[in-house]
């Protein structure tokens, strides 16, 4: 099958297909979160309670670490123009390779009853495609950060304490995992956590396609590509989390730091002023007997950012100064354009609001195969703040385990992810202006930036995976007159 | 006027303005940052801020703890003619150190993260000297330099008066010279350690070497390379009733460092101390540790500071 532009739905047919056909089991992943551990995979906790030296089901600490390499092709791709009109952010349409390199180890330590404390270092070393612009919502490896270069940089990716307050219900077994110590808890509970995590931690948590260290490398399939929940240049942030588990039920509402500058690493701590606020609403099901989940999730940010309106307004008011290339020497942030005849941003930063609500569904079928589906609208009235560009987005697919050809840690998928822009969001990049990491300098006509993405990773020694994967993007930076592009990624991945 | 006149009236202009004209202004030399902090906390469970107790014994047991300090001045340049510029001036770090023990052994795994270093910058003695400006909001998830440690005890019984031993630590470059938080290399300090119990007094001490390829020499305030390191510490240990509620130790800790191609110069030594109190709990099983200490620099000079103050919490479980 040739794939064109505007070829959803002859995807949704073919994911819905493969998803049916597919003999694989129940992904084991998770998303940015680290993955439970499976209990056939090695780790050091597991090696230790074998020798007796660590209760692996009522810890008091724990110690997990991972490692995970990517490496990206690029083809070559049709493109009629590249950063036309004085535009930074296209994709450069030339062969490009890209990698990822991150070591993490998760320590975990137990305070008081209730109480755990958890810190998080990293390293990464990293190199984007093309500077990591031109792609909107489905950035082709989720571990790219805004920040950073090829040389390792280690740095602190969590600190946080988290307290649980039982309030009955039956008990509920928690296994021994990263940023989790075992303990048995209440079906119904308050947990608080505060410190500096990923709300993707907490928030919109999917056990199909969880983790993408183990699963998809797309970012589309790490979250919603339209939620732009705030953080740093890394995708992590300070702020405070309580959730109310009441059996089948789940509740959770946040408050957490945006940057400074949008997708920026210097953090805005007064949180009071600005933020972003997350509400999760959670019901597990069982379905024929397979576990089901549904969460719906609303976010609300505050944050000091720029509307395309005001944008455009203030450009035909005075396009003399108001224009991109007035920016710098205004001394206002902005992301390097230096077009004089296009709108910016810069100019009119202030206090906004942004909204935005998505619904998250799984089903396994099988204990070993799974279904996914994640649909995100966000306003589109202002520029992105700290994750991607799109206002709406929408993404499926299935993964699962090797169980049924007698590899059970093998892991294999494929899903399908698109997301859009607002109308005016694409009259400004007409006129030229950038926005986060889109902004081909022309946008006469929008298209829904697509993906689909496959995968299959082999499992070695029970600690190590070895991916292959294949992704085709659709109308790159949500402009049809460019693409497709055709990515083929390797990952390997070790925990332990 | 001769065309001849004219020239040796230009000749004659051009040297007087040569003769008046000031002195071409010499650039001055960039002076480069360094791994400034002097105090490097104890692997968690060490029981010191400087020290160690070698008490290490019993099968697995492991620790925890987040050791935040505050220091002024850590980094002041004087000139010849007594012009002072403090190019550090105020350096908070918050140092998270994990620790595992078995039998004699514990390893240790320690990583920092600056949260305020500021200071002046400004030109003393032909150096030019760039502040840095580290902070929470601009830097959230900077680390310094990993430290990866590796202790043992070789004489002495775990509570004895006499306790002997050997340590090592790695450091693992991160970050930036600019920031005054790393030597951009990697470094190792190996060192003898000792330690003991008599009753109520207890005391350790350490000497050794730190293996310090940078060596910024001559630039004032800089590292010499490696450098010999020393550290002794002693206290009093009060019970607070049952085992449980456990004991309080107060004393001082001394802790220096001097570089050996200027053994104990004056701008080559840095010497602090800190008066310490230390609450360990007692008992069976996990306890909970808290230690706080003020001092100064007793020599301020290359990293001891005017001042500080240091706070740790620690969570120890001894190997049973």
């Amino acid at each position: 099958m040739r794939l064109e532009r505007g070829a959803p739905s002859t995807l949704l047919g073919a994911c819905a297909i493969a998803a049916i056909a597919s003999t694989s089991a129940r992904a084991v992943a998770q998303a940015a979160p680290p993955a439970g551990h499976e209990d056939q995979s090695f780790d050091l906790m597991n090696l230790m309670s074998e020798h007796g030296l660590h209760d692996v089901h009522d810890e008091s600490w724990n110690v997990y670490g991972q490692f995970t390499y990517i490496s990206s092709w690029k083809r070559p791709f049709r493109a009629p123009y590249t950063n036309a009109n004085g535009s930074v952010n296209s994709l450069v349409p030339d062969a490009e390779r890209s990698f990822t390199g991150t070591f993490t180890l998760f320590f975990g330590t137990k305070l008081w009853k209730g109480g755990e404390a958890y810190l998080v270092p990293e390293v990464i070393a990293e190199r984007p495609l093309s500077n990591l612009r031109g792609l909107g919502g489905s950035i082709q490896n989720f571990e790219l950060q805004k920040t950073g270069g090829e040389s390792p940089q280690l740095y602190r990716a969590r600190t946080f304490l988290r307290q649980t307050f039982d309030l009955g219900g039956t008990p509920v077994e928690k296994d021994s995992d990263p940023m989790q110590l075992a303990s048995t808890v209440g079906s119904r509970r308050l947990v608080f956590t505060l410190g500096s995590f990923t709300i993707l931690d907490i928030f919109d948590r999917n056990s199909i396609t969880w983790d993408p260290r183990q699963t998809f490398l797309n970012m589309a399939f790490m979250t919603h590509s339209s939620w732009d929940f705030p953080s740093d240049a890394r995708g992590y942030s300070w702020g405070g989390t309580a959730e109310l588990f009441w059996d089948d039920w789940a509740v959770r509402v946040g408050r957490i730091t945006p940057p400074k500058n949008p997708n920026a690493l210097p953090q805005e701590f007064r949180i009071f002023t600005y933020y972003g606020d997350q509400l999760e609403i959670e019901h597990d099901h069982k379905l024929l007997g397979q576990s089901g989940a549904v969460r719906l999730l609303g976010y609300r940010n505050r944050t000091d950012t720029g509307r395309f309106a005001d944008a455009i307004a203030a450009y035909e008011a005075d396009p003399t100064h108001k224009n991109a290339g007035e920016c710098g020497g205004a001394g206002l942030y902005n992301y390097g354009s230096g077009n004089f005849s296009a709108p910016d941003l810069c100019w009119v930063r202030r206090p906004n609001v942004k909204l935005g609500a998505g619904i998250n569904l799984e089903q396994h079928l099988t204990d070993d195969l799974g279904v996914f589906l994640r649909a995100m609208w966000s306003d589109g009235n202002n520029e992105v703040g700290a994750f991607n560009p799109a206002d709406r987005s929408l993404s499926f697919g299935a993964a699962g385990k090797g169980s049924l050809w007698r590899r059970p840690l093998d892991v294999a998928g494929i899903g399908f992810g698109a997301s859009w822009i607002s109308e005016i969001h694409r009259e400004y990049l007409d006129m030229g202006g950038v926005d986060g990491f889109v902004g081909d300098g022309h946008l006469p006509k929008a298209a829904a930036e697509s993906v689909i993405d496959l995968f299959y990773s082999v499992n070695f020694v029970r600690a190590v995976w070895f991916t292959a994967d294949y992704q085709r993007i659709w109308n790159p930076g949500f402009n049809p007159d460019r693409g497709p592009v055709d990515i083929f990624g390797g990952r390997v991945h070790a925990e332990f | 006027m001769r065309s001849s006149e004219i020239r040796v009236r230009l000749l004659a202009a051009a040297l007087l303005a040569l003769v008046l004209a000031p002195a071409p202004a010499h650039a001055d030399v960039q002076a480069q940052g360094f791994g400034l902090e002097r105090l490097t906390p104890s692997p968690a469970g060490a029981g010191w801020f400087s020290v160690d107790s070698l008490d290490m014994h019993g099968g697995l047991g492991g620790a925890a703890a987040v050791t935040a300090s505050f220091a002024h001045d850590p980094l002041v340049v004087t000139a010849s003619d007594g012009s002072r510029l403090a190019v550090v001036a105020n350096s908070a770090f918050v140092d998270y150190g994990f620790a595992a023990t078995w039998d004699r052994f514990r390893f240790s795994l320690d990583f920092s993260q600056p949260l305020w270093t500021k200071g002046d910058s400004g030109s003393v003695g032909g150096y030019a000297y760039s502040a840095p400006a580290l902070d929470l909001g601009s830097n959230p998830d900077t680390l310094g330099d990993a430290r990866l440690g590796v202790d043992a005890r070789l004489f002495g019984e775990a509570d004895g008066p006499l306790r002997l031993g050997l340590g090592a630590q790695l450091y693992a470059p991160n970050n930036s010279r600019d920031a005054y938080v790393t030597d951009g290399t990697f470094r190792a300090m190996f060192r003898l350690l000792g330690a003991g119990d008599l009753g109520r007094f207890t005391y350790a001490g350490s000497v050794g070497v730190h293996v310090r390829p940078l060596d910024d020499a001559p630039v004032w305030g800089s590292p010499r390379g490696s450098e010999l390191l020393f550290a002794i510490g002693g206290g009093y240990r009060v019970p607070l009733g049952d085992a449980r509620a456990g004991d309080v130790t107060i004393g001082p800790e001394l802790f220096g460092a001097s570089a050996l191609k200027s053994l104990f110069g004056a701008t080559t030594t840095a010497l602090e101390g800190l008066l310490t109190a230390r609450w360990q709990q007692g008992g069976e099983g996990a306890h909970l540790g808290v230690r706080i200490g003020a001092g100064g620099g007793l020599h301020p000079e290359f990293g001891a500071p005017e001042w500080r103050t240091v706070l740790s919490v620690e969570l120890v479980q001894p190997g049973r």
